[in-house]
């Protein structure tokens, strides 16, 4: 299979913009979608259940891939020449570093 | 029929945690002699030969636990909250985070880990291996701790 020279700058500003979007998704509940799992009902954006929780988890991800598709199709359309300065280790850096804003923004359920 | 969905979330994910185990140590600590040993042998995979299958294990394992998280919400979460496990409660809520960033790295790894392979981009490709690592073991010890505190159906 061929892939586009653009695939790489793609698959990494994928990475980079879609655990961004992610934890500021989850911070700020920017959800694209909601579910009700005791009803089994899709409300739109933060629409909150009728009956029992909400769930923002697969609006989150949604919003995140959104989001970070759009971003990485612009990116891969920049020339191979500037494509080379972008350094492939934000592909795991950069989720490190949301990974860690994570542990600390959740951190109070372990210090309890 | 969430009972029969959570042991084949289970079973691929234990599936998906020997891949990415043994990339990972074919990757950090590539066998350096003949000896066939077991740890030597664990040792001498070709690390490449397992992204397809952790790319497709990843993906279904995610899939089959995106579907099982919603009886979770409804079930062991109320009874994690009731009973105040508030660690287990909370290395969950991380587990959902944490299995996502794993989501978000799969495309740049299974380009990095493409043939043939850039020599430029070895490290890359071992960061990438063990942060999904990282991500497999947390999903699957914390997965296991949850399911321990509620019970397999109860």
């Amino acid at each position: 299979m061929r892939i586009a020279p653009s695939y790489p700058v793609f698959t990494v500003t994928f990475a980079v913009v879609f655990s961004v979007v992610y934890v500021f998704a989850v911070e700020y509940n920017w959800a694209l979608f909601s579910y009700a799992p005791a009803t089994g009902t899709w409300g739109p954006l933060t629409a909150t259940a009728a009956a029992g929780p909400t769930m923002f988890w697969y609006g989150w991800i949604a919003t995140a891939a959104i989001a970070a598709g759009i971003v990485a199709g612009i990116a891969s359309l920049v020339p191979e020449s500037l494509a080379k300065w972008v350094w492939p280790g934000l592909a795991w850096a950069v989720p490190v570093a949301v990974l860690i804003a994570f542990g600390y923004l959740l951190s109070g359920y372990f210090l309890r | 029929m969430w009972i029969s969905l959570l042991i084949a979330h289970g079973l691929a994910a234990f599936m998906l945690l020997g891949a990415v185990t043994h990339q990972a140590l074919g990757v950090w600590l590539p066998a350096r002699s003949n000896a066939a040993t077991f740890v030597n042998r664990l040792r001498a995979v070709p690390p490449t030969s397992y992204v397809n299958a952790i790319v497709v294990l990843f993906l279904a394992t995610a899939i089959l636990g995106g579907i099982i998280y919603t009886n979770y919400r409804i079930g062991a979460r109320l009874t994690l909250e009731r009973g105040r496990f508030w660690k287990t409660f909370g290395a969950f809520e991380l587990k959902e985070h944490i299995v996502t960033i794993g989501l978000a790295i799969l495309p740049a790894y299974w380009y990095f880990w493409r043939a043939p392979l850039h020599k430029e981009y070895a490290r890359t490709r071992a960061m990438l291996t063990t942060v999904l690592a990282f991500v497999v073991w947390w999903g699957f010890l914390v997965g296991h701790l949850a399911n321990n505190v509620r019970g397999l159906g109860t």
